[in-house]
């Protein structure tokens, strides 16, 4: 523990560590000053000047002129910066003048507002005019009407193919406690900080957990349905993959919370790591750890229906070929059943979660 | 002749950037009571922390200087810390009893380390209590929950459970700070019969508290250990006026 720099005139680190970081946060401040100017430029040149004022329908591309608005960009920015007035040395704490800075990031910061709004409605093509055409207005009643008009012919296969959707959730549900437990502890920053080593693992794992949380279901869905072939495995372990991935985080951060009284009192009275984990931490946790993972059931049941879609089985598979025939007063039929089972799902798990806590 | 269990020298502790504790350098006798004294965020807790190692727990900690308690620097890298733990017990300012019984609450720490014999955890725990002056109030309810004790209860039965360990140094922070005046009473009593096998560190912000139970006195301010003499001549006439000020009330 004992640090040769630390044979230093206290005062002397505490100087280098403010120099550090100054330096640091002047390079940050640069590079998001850059980013700062270099959006405006591209944004004011691709949406408002080509879209508004010259009014193009397709926007010429081409890698030149993004790099000539960089390289202006690059400029301005450093210079922003180095004149310790723009909005990224307020943001860092590194502005030389707070009353023109107060004025940088009002000005620049409305600015970045409006012309992000104005490129965002560009982008997502708005047309009042579509929203409001009479013929799609036409069309869409004509389906509304269907699904309020359920058809019962398809209730006993659309019943089993419910129950097949829930059981798929509540099995990748209940597959993913174990796995998700070992892996919570591994991922909490307050268990696996002590050495080198683990901490690693811990990186490592993170950075392999948030990878796959950031993949959806329905992505998995497609990777599993070629993997096993088409059906309610295939969804299961897509489920499976993704709830492992969400619950593990929040397990983790359920741990990295945890009171540190009892680890102090089992610590002091002599207790190796394992029995500090079983004594100290696990009675702390078991109850954000059931509530979690009933809530994730709930989610799972809605998800699985989803995952039908691409092949994953249950109901959701039996909605992608009645909407495929345009049969729409069966599918009214599976919307109103997905529904109920949702909301029934939706009232039971928040009520036993009530009664956890 | 008073002879030293722990030697502090030079000690500084860091936590990031911000530094805790200033250079300390005290002697702490065998068989006597030290109370540590000074305002909030003075730095007492953290050094009484420091002498079990506490502190570890904590992200950015780092420290500087020696802490030798019977010839061995604590902080030496060949340390078991957990070793260590288990001759220094802890009472904390909240009981953090675990959540179980009476029984197990106390044996759990004698537990941990092996022992499994009945009879002999049956004599721990009515030996424990008894020290801890708590026998005769829960001999009938052993096996009822810890937590449906009373708080000055719970407190001596965190002080039995530090007790079942038979620690060497027994460190308190502030121990009766939450406890109404009997139950206060009651563990400065005990605190009191704890130094003929124990030596006893405790933090106190009261300072009659110090004045009563204590052998010895330490002052901090700000990080640093202004004054440490008997506790008789520092709330009498203590020789540096800081400690003046603040036993008699003027300030902190």
């Amino acid at each position: 523990m004992t640090d040769p720099e630390l044979e230093l005139l206290p005062q002397t680190i505490i100087a280098r560590g403010k120099e550090r970081q100054a330096k640091y946060n002047f390079v940050k401040s640069v590079l998001l000053d850059i980013f700062f100017v270099f959006y405006s430029l591209v944004v004011v040149q691709r949406a408002i000047y080509y879209k508004f004022i010259i009014n193009l329908r397709d926007i010429p591309f081409s890698w030149n002129s993004i790099f000539i608005i960089l390289g202006i960009s690059i400029i301005i920015g450093y210079a922003w910066t180095y004149s310790r007035t723009s909005l990224s040395a307020k943001l860092f704490c590194i502005s030389k003048d707070n009353n023109v800075t107060k004025w940088t990031v009002e000005i620049f910061g409305w600015f970045l507002f409006n012309i992000t709004f104005i490129a965002g409605w560009i982008v997502t093509r708005i047309s009042i005019i579509d929203l409001f055409s009479s013929e799609g207005i036409r069309g869409a009643e004509r389906i509304f009407s269907a699904l309020f008009q359920p058809k019962m012919g398809i209730f006993d296969d659309a019943l089993f193919a419910m129950i097949e959707t829930i059981y798929i959730a509540l099995l990748a549900t209940l597959i993913s406690i174990p796995l998700t437990l070992l892996l919570s502890f591994f991922t909490a920053r307050n268990l696996m900080k002590e050495n080198k080593v683990s901490f690693a693992v811990y990186y490592i794992l993170r950075i392999i957990l948030n990878f796959v949380r950031s993949i959806e279901p329905l992505i998995w869905a497609i990777i599993f349905s070629v993997w096993v072939g088409i059906g309610p495995f295939a969804g299961m372990i897509a489920l499976l993959v993704h709830t492992i991935a969400s619950n593990a985080k929040l397990y983790s951060e359920a741990i990295e919370n945890i009171e540190t009284g009892p680890v102090e009192a089992i610590s002091a009275t002599g207790a190796n790591k394992i029995q500090v984990v079983w004594y100290a931490v696990v009675p702390q946790i078991i109850l954000p750890f059931l509530s979690f993972t009933i809530y994730r059931w709930d989610i799972n049941v809605r998800m699985a229906t989803i995952i039908g879609l691409v092949g994953g089985g249950g109901i959701g598979t039996m909605l992608m070929q009645y909407q495929g025939l345009a049969r729409w007063h069966e599918v009214g039929l599976l919307i109103l059943m997905i529904a109920f089972v949702v909301w029934v799902m939706d009232y039971i798990s928040a009520r036993i979660r009530e009664a956890i806590y | 002749m008073k002879e030293i269990k722990i030697s502090v020298e030079n000690f500084s502790l860091f936590y990031g950037n911000k530094q805790a504790l200033k250079n300390i350098s005290m002697d702490i006798y065998a068989n006597r009571i030290t109370a540590l004294i000074g305002p909030s965020g003075c730095g007492k807790s953290t050094f009484i922390r420091s002498i079990n190692r506490m502190n570890d727990l904590i992200d950015s900690v780092r420290i500087n200087g020696r802490i030798v308690i019977d010839g061995k620097n604590i902080y030496d890298k060949e340390i078991d810390v957990v070793n260590l733990r288990k001759k220094i017990g802890m009472v904390f300012q909240k009981s953090n009893l675990f959540p179980m019984t009476v029984y197990e609450n106390i044996v759990f720490g004698v537990k941990i380390n092996g022992l499994r014999d009945k009879k002999k955890l049956d004599e721990i725990v009515e030996r424990s209590l008894n020290n801890a002056a708590l026998f005769e109030e829960v001999k009938d309810r052993l096996h009822t929950p810890a937590l449906s004790l009373s708080g000055g209860q719970q407190q001596r039965l965190c002080i039995a459970r530090t007790l079942a360990i038979e620690p060497q140094i027994i460190l308190m922070d502030e121990p009766a700070s939450a406890l109404d005046p009997i139950s206060t009473a009651k563990i400065e009593e005990l605190i009191h019969s704890l130094k003929q096998n124990y030596t006893v560190v405790i933090v106190t912000h009261n300072m009659q508290q110090a004045a009563r139970v204590s052998d010895h006195t330490a002052f901090f301010y700000i990080g640093e250990l202004v004054e440490y003499d008997k506790t008789s001549k520092m709330f009498t006439k203590p020789s540096i006026k800081q400690t003046e000020d603040y036993v008699t009330g003027r300030f902190g």
